[in-house]
């Protein structure tokens, strides 16, 4: 009885110490995860810094010093170029290691490693779209080229130092809460990121969409609903510039186009938008200092730890501040004494489906150019944590890979749904690249020279790098690789056997639409047609909608005399061209006899509204949700066909519609016997609208206003409780410049004016750090969220002092 | 005594060792020294519920409560600038338990080795 006592007890301690040490399912160690010594108790950072701090790393080859401003962001000056990428690394890691770590593992497929068999799907799509493929291409080029592969290495050795120095009780909280070790640092890595923006930025596609639809509907009313230029548009390289080169030739379209033969049960959807952006730069002539401005706000989808991560960098060579990729060397948007440059997103079609004849079911061999040419094979082994290994094996044409054979799709995986089986994927960011050069070049640039020459070597994901210098150039390019393609090549499915179908080189980078010094003496994207359609090239059909473009271009265009708070309160603009062109439509076409009290109440309020998306207008709610319901009610009934996913035509051609076409046969509701009008689903519209924020928020109060009914906030990268933002009460909206929504928006806002002492200002929604535990994790957010800005400490050199500094810290070597 | 002796060993072996050093430290103290079954359990999840929110506390109050605040919603409480008082006593009694029925299991080995007369 003794005995049996005994040993039960201390088995039923040993269970329960056990259970404490392992993650359950989602449920953290707990006695690992809690205890004082070790657990998350450890990452919490006192309010205090230190003050000083010397570190000797072996991995150092001279000094480094850097030096925290108030907001913990690093100036780091160093006596070459080596020591500072190195530092670079290590600061980055200090700050966001689990976020570079969670983020290469979901670029790679490797999450269902750390997180189990809730990613296998995740991790099968992106090894089966050839993330680390690509990767792996990127690095092979890296390595030809001496200075970068240099960056690079400095780069990896200084995270890697870093990582050494880290006990398991220093590890961030996350790996404490999924339970896992951090690796260490690769340059493919790195690469990896940069991948990872070109599947942000470059990797959509409509063509299994528009196939579906044209198979449906006939080429009328593809060329009527789908055009290939928009009935509004405000171009970035103004209408009428000069191409002043000779174009090269490109290949004629063929005649035929292949219809796709397989469709999933998928429902059509609106194309969401948000990847977006918005830069300008306006020439000395335009501004109250006499020398240029630019101005960038870069839109994603926003995250803690935040997306980007500010830097100063000095060297013997570069003196250049802005902000990073946590996990890539060098500064992506910024500006150094001499210049400053911005991105947004260029919206080129860069990514193709060709469908694949395989010889037979071994798939050893695939029909192109009138013969079978070789598969190879690519096996992708997915560890998963808590259970076997999984084996897929993924089939590279020369195209690329065929990212889901027939009938291998999965069903309830929203990212596949516009991924048509047995088709092979061409897509740019497959290519060799060395992207990193652009970026080392802009960095150190002097001039506009430096700058056109910086951009030859970029390649993907294609963006408008607006430019400006201290001598007064400004300009503005739509850059990256361009194949060269016929009209609406790559509009539709393609037949993978004809190399008539295939790319075949590039437009010049010379060639690409540029713009220097224009006579309206500013330049500006916001991610509308590169164009006009006078370019000799075929870019894409589609482009982001021209509103924020309209509204930048006609407010840049009255402005004289701009300072710095002009541009912010661009950056801010929350007015709607949206509402501009179709409210007084809608307005004038209630019919007000049909509303119920509340509706005419609403009404009222919506027809009087400023078309201004202000976090207290409320408005703005009854608009937003009305339009998108029209929309909704338009094209629903006719692109909704089970088992065939379609997408709806453009917010451009459906406001044209609206405007000009009023006996559309678009309006009628094909699923109901009578026949819908305009005025029918305005009507209709319009109510579901007041009944749908009646349901959520009761009857109207400051609850209906737009701030509340957006309900903003900043999501933690992997959605944890607790680690998310508080919410955010701002205004915005998608077809405002201040292109915010609930999740998504303005990821960094910079302005920065040239002159003899540059002055910038800056801020994202975050922190420095990406520690929830720290002080700095979201100090900057309630700054962002007011639509108010930082300077940006900008140390000329290791002799400046600011009282901004609050910590330094001296690295030497060991 | 027995609390103590916990209390200290814990607190120094903890600084090197994973948290779960607590089990076998009860386990060998309240085999040498327990004294009933109630002592054994008591004194151990008395010292390391004590100790845990000691070393919660100094490394939370030069953080403002900042991070124990978060991680409460993350173990599903309501927001609140308390939740890390509730943090804390979690935290103690997830190492009170693990070190009270170490320590039980520690007196009934005795108990099961040695007679009773020679306690």
């Amino acid at each position: 009885m003794k005995f049996f006592k005994a040993i039960f007890s201390l088995l039923f301690a040993l269970a329960l110490v056990i259970t404490l040490n392992i993650k359950l399912g989602d449920i953290p160690p707990l006695g690992k995860f809690l205890d004082p010594f070790h657990g998350f108790w450890k990452n919490a950072e006192e309010k205090k810094v230190d003050k000083q701090k010397d570190i000797t790393l072996s991995g150092l080859k001279g000094n480094v010093e850097i030096r925290f401003d108030d907001q913990m962001i690093p100036h780091i000056f160093a006596d070459n170029n080596y020591d500072l990428y190195y530092a670079q690394g290590y600061m980055t890691a200090k700050d966001r290691l689990w976020q570079m770590d969670f983020q290469t593992r979901f670029a790679s497929g490797r999450l269902s490693e750390v997180v189990g068999p809730k990613a296998i799907e995740l991790d099968r799509y992106q090894r089966r779209m050839g993330m680390m493929f690509g990767a792996e291409n990127m690095v092979r080029e890296m390595k030809k080229d001496k200075q970068i592969q240099e960056t690079m290495d400095a780069y990896t050795a200084g995270v890697n130092a870093y990582i050494a120095s880290l006990n398991p009780e220093d590890y961030p909280i996350e790996f404490k809460l999924l339970n896992y070790k951090p690796e260490n640092w690769n340059p493919v890595n790195s690469a990896l990121l940069l991948k990872l923006m070109s599947a942000t930025l470059a990797g959509g596609s409509n063509e299994f969409y528009m196939s579906n639809i044209l198979n449906k509907f006939g080429p009328e009313v593809v060329n009527d609903l789908f055009p290939d230029y928009p009935f509004r548009e405000s171009p970035i390289i103004p209408q009428g510039t000069k191409w002043n080169f000779k174009p090269v030739a490109v290949q004629q379209q063929p005649a035929v186009t292949v219809n796709p033969k397989i469709s999933y049960n998928i429902k059509t959807r609106q194309i969401k938008e948000g990847i977006g952006s918005n830069n300008w730069a306006l020439a000395g002539s335009k501004t109250s200092t006499g020398s240029p401005m630019l101005a960038n706000d870069p839109h994603l989808d926003l995250t803690l730890p935040a997306i980007w991560y500010q830097i100063q960098l000095i060297s013997n060579d570069m003196n250049v501040c802005g902000v990073s990729i946590p996990g890539a060397p060098g500064v992506i948007i910024g500006f150094n004494q001499q210049v400053a440059w911005g991105v947004t997103n260029v919206g080129a079609d860069v990514l193709d489906w060709y469908q694949i004849k395989f010889k037979d079911d071994s798939k050893k061999e695939y029909w192109y150019n009138n013969k079978w040419n070789p598969v190879k094979i690519r096996i992708e082994n997915i560890a998963v944590s808590g259970s076997k290994n999984i084996i897929d094996t993924v089939y590279y044409t020369h195209h690329g890979p065929v990212v889901y054979l027939d009938n291998q799709k999965p069903e309830k995986f929203g990212k596949a749904s516009n991924i048509p089986a047995g088709h092979a994927l061409r897509w740019i960011a497959h290519d060799a690249s060395n992207d990193t050069r652009t970026f080392y070049m802009l960095n150190r640039a002097k001039n506009y020279d430096d700058y056109r020459q910086a951009l030859k070597y970029y390649t993907a994901p294609a963006q408008n790098f607006v430019f400006a210098s201290m001598e007064g150039d400004i300009g503005i390019t739509a850059n990256g690789y361009f194949p060269l393609k016929w009209k609406n090549h790559g509009k539709f499915l393609m037949d993978g056997s004809d190399p008539v179908n295939d790319w075949n080189g590039r437009i010049p980078a010379e060639q690409n639409p540029t713009v220097k010094n224009p006579p309206r003496n500013f330049v500006s994207s916001a991610n509308q047609f590169s164009t006009d359609p006078s370019y000799p090239y075929y870019i894409n059909w589609e482009f982001s909608g021209y509103e924020r473009s309209k509204r930048i271009n006609s407010r840049l265009t009255v402005m004289t005399n701009a300072t710095v708070d002009s541009l912010r309160s661009l950056q801010n603009d929350n007015y709607s061209i949206l509402a501009e062109n179709i409210l007084p439509l809608l307005s004038s076409s209630v019919n007000t006899q049909k509303l119920n009290a509340s509706q005419q109440q609403s009404f009222d309020i919506v027809s009087k509204w400023n078309k201004f998306f202000d976090a207290d207008q409320i408005g703005a709610s009854i608009f937003e949700i009305w339009q998108k319901e029209l929309i909704n009610q338009i094209w629903s009934d006719d692109f909704t066909v089970e088992n065939v996913p379609m997408r709806y035509p453009s917010r451009d051609r459906t406001v044209e519609i609206l405007l000009n076409e009023p006996n559309s046969k678009w309006f009628d509701n094909i699923n109901t016997p009578s026949k819908e009008t305009r005025e029918d689903v305005i009507l209709a519209s319009f109510k579901f609208a007041v009944d749908s924020l009646e349901r959520k928020f009761g009857p109207m109060d400051k609850d209906w206003q737009w701030g509340n009914v957006k309900h903003s906030y900043v999501p933690h990268l992997a959605k944890i409780a607790g680690f998310n933002s508080a919410f955010i009460n701002n205004g915005g909206s998608k077809t405002s410049v201040n292109a915010m929504n609930e999740t998504n928006g303005p990821s960094w806002r910079m302005i920065v004016a040239l002159g003899k002492n540059v002055k910038a200002y800056g801020v994202y929604p975050g922190g420095e750090s990406g520690n929830p535990g720290s002080f700095y994790y979201d100090d900057m957010i309630s700054t962002w969220g007011n639509g108010k800005l930082n300077e940006l400490l900008y140390l000329k050199s290791k002799n400046e002092n600011s009282n901004r500094i609050i910590s330094t810290w001296k690295m030497e070597k060991e | 005594m027995l609390f103590i002796l916990i209390f200290i060993i814990s607190l120094v072996l903890q600084f090197f060792l994973p948290w779960w050093i607590i089990a076998p430290i009860a386990i060998g103290m309240s085999y040498w020294k327990a004294t009933s079954g109630r002592n054994a359990f008591t004194s151990a999840f008395g010292a390391i519920f004590l100790l845990w929110i000691l070393m919660g506390l100094l490394e939370s109050i030069p953080n403002e409560n900042l991070l124990a605040n978060r991680v409460g919603q993350l173990l599903m409480l309501p927001q609140s600038s308390f939740n890390w008082i509730i943090v804390l006593l979690i935290t103690g009694i997830i190492g009170g338990l693990a070190a009270g029925f170490s320590a039980l299991s520690g007196y009934y080995l005795r108990l099961a080795f040695i007679k009773p007369s020679t306690i």
